[in-house]
């Protein structure tokens, strides 16, 4: 996406530059609607709404009421959160390796792009989520199968930005490293990919979102541990302000997720100005 | 011409390795097969009932997701204070994954067309969102101090100068949404029992258990669907705003 700061919505920036202001900013309508949101449900209680400090205290009972043994953390977290992100980050690594590994691959010749181009169009246009059948054919309801279907969604995403991102590398910057004679290794890693990898990062970006959800998904049929079999679990069993608190959960494990990625790429790519303008 | 030999290549292969029984049929059905069930499919009526309802929710998904996001992304992007004061809020709730919702969506509004749409608008608004805000924010000023000049007023600006200025922005966005409405109602049919849609269809071929080949059958349905979206936004994007540049091989 191209960010273009105009010169007056700047302008009007300027005028709030205390913490304070910058906090009341950054919280003060989360605070607000928060109380509006305990006021009203208590005013008027609703069976699927239960108030914010219902479902603060029962994520605390679901959360953190464990043995002093697992530093309070109770099953919920040892368990289900933990094989949920468990299984997100390995499917996200595998699906990124492959992602990378194939679209090089495909960015580097012209043949091979001419050859795959329709057969890769066709079969990224399936939406990932129908196929999660098939893996339960292939795979049955094991964990394997749950990784390998997050692989899958997330390699898409990172095979067509690393395609595009190796292809459209400047003939100059090769030529040169030919030039100097580098080897194929080298010139692999120290000038393809990094040239490339503004791209792959905009790729893997997507990919860390697609992998939560893909996991959750998954997680949704034939499972037995996890934050989406937790989550039917609580609505089987109509415990409305589990529900929530698992909601409240997964909404951080994304954020942690996105910021993890943003400051990763903002490390990586501190060199290139695209990403720097995008940040 | 070479994707077409690629396409021939990887069929042949599929069609081999089912044949030969290196891969059991029951997993992987010989291709032809399965593009015969797929023709036979479009031959029977309940299942053209089932793909349109699926499209229709996917229609009416992206129209509201258009009508709710293209409003308040021209508003945040007008308004830097409203954007600061609600961007906390918006990067949070963006966060979560839409079909965590599914559980509690169906709880509150059943499982038919409405929990459908709210799950997808979830997912879907905010590529709209935030294409709009960008678009709206990159209005060149110059051009409404020009409008100004010649003694417009604020809502004249915003609908000749501002909204015209976003749409390029505004139609890469509802491309990508596209996409999302697509991949979420066809999960949310999936997930949920009891709902209709090409989801549906499929995960009951799964349960079904006999005919593996239907549900090869309807996930190339789905991928031809995806397929249809993509290459019919992509082309109404740069027929209208060709003269674009700056959108052009963007997302």
């Amino acid at each position: 996406m191209t960010t273009t700061t105009a010169g007056t919505w700047s302008k009007v920036g300027r005028g709030f530059r205390g913490a304070g202001t910058r906090l009341a900013y950054g919280f003060g309508l989360l605070i607000v609607l928060m109380l509006v949101w305990e006021w009203a449900t208590v005013s008027f209680p609703s069976l699927f709404f239960p108030p914010p400090s219902k479902i603060f205290e029962s994520s605390m009972q679901l959360f953190f009421s464990g043995p002093p043994s697992q530093l309070f953390l109770t099953e919920a977290v040892t368990v289900d959160v933990a094989a949920t992100v468990g299984r997100m980050l390995l499917g996200f690594v595998l699906g990124s390796v492959v992602g990378v590994l194939v679209g090089t691959a495909i960015g580097r010749s012209l043949l091979l792009r001419q050859l795959t181009d329709p057969t890769v169009e066709f079969l990224r246009s399936i939406p990932a989520t129908a196929t999660l059948p098939l893996f339960i054919i292939l795979l049955g309801g094991t964990d394997a199968m749950r990784v390998a279907f997050i692989a899958y969604a997330v390699m898409w995403f990172v095979l067509i930005n690393a395609t595009s991102g190796v292809a459209s590398i400047h003939r100059t910057l090769i030529d040169t490293g030919y030039a100097f004679r580098i080897g194929r290794a080298k010139m692999l890693f120290r000038v393809i990919l990094p040239a490339a990898l503004p791209r792959i990062f905009a790729g893997l970006r997507i990919g860390a979102t697609v992998s939560l959800l893909a996991a959750i998904v998954s997680e949704l049929m034939l499972a037995t541990n996890g934050i989406g079999y937790r989550l039917t679990l609580a609505q089987n069993m109509f415990k409305m302000a589990d529900l929530w608190s698992w909601l409240v959960l997964l909404a951080i494990i994304g954020f942690l997720l996105n910021t993890a990625m943003e400051i990763v790429e903002r490390k990586i790519l501190a060199w290139d100005t695209l990403s720097r303008t995008q940040a | 011409m070479l994707g077409l030999v690629g396409v021939l290549a990887l069929v042949a292969v599929l069609e081999v390795v089912s044949r030969l029984g290196i891969v059991d049929a029951q997993f992987l059905p010989p291709f032809s097969t399965v593009i015969a069930t797929m023709i036979g499919l479009f031959g029977d009526p309940e299942f053209l009932l089932v793909v349109g309802s699926t499209l229709l929710t996917w229609l009416l998904g992206l129209t509201i997701s258009a009508l709710v996001a293209i409003p308040v992304g021209a508003l945040l992007g007008l308004s830097a204070r409203t954007y600061r004061a609600t961007r906390t809020v918006f990067e949070l709730v963006r966060t979560l994954p839409a079909v965590a919702l599914i559980p509690l969506v169906i709880m509150i509004a059943g499982n038919g067309l409405e929990m459908k749409l709210i799950v997808a608008v979830y997912a879907a608004v905010w590529p709209i969102l935030f294409n709009t805000i960008y678009g709206v924010r990159g209005t060149d000023p110059k051009a409404t101090e020009m409008a100004r000049s010649f003694g417009q007023g604020r809502a004249e600006i915003i609908r000749r100068i501002v909204l015209p200025s976003a749409a390029p922005f505004i139609a890469t966005g509802i491309r990508v949404s596209s996409s999302i409405v697509l991949i979420v109602i066809i999960t949310v049919e999936l997930i949920a029992g009891g709902t209709t849609g090409l989801g549906a269809f499929i995960s009951q071929m799964r349960v079904q258990g006999d005919e593996v080949e239907k549900v090869y059958a309807g996930i190339l349905v789905a991928g031809l669907l995806g397929l249809a979206i993509n290459v019919l936004l992509g082309a109404l994007e740069r027929r209208f705003f060709s003269w674009d540049t700056t959108t052009r091989g963007g997302v």
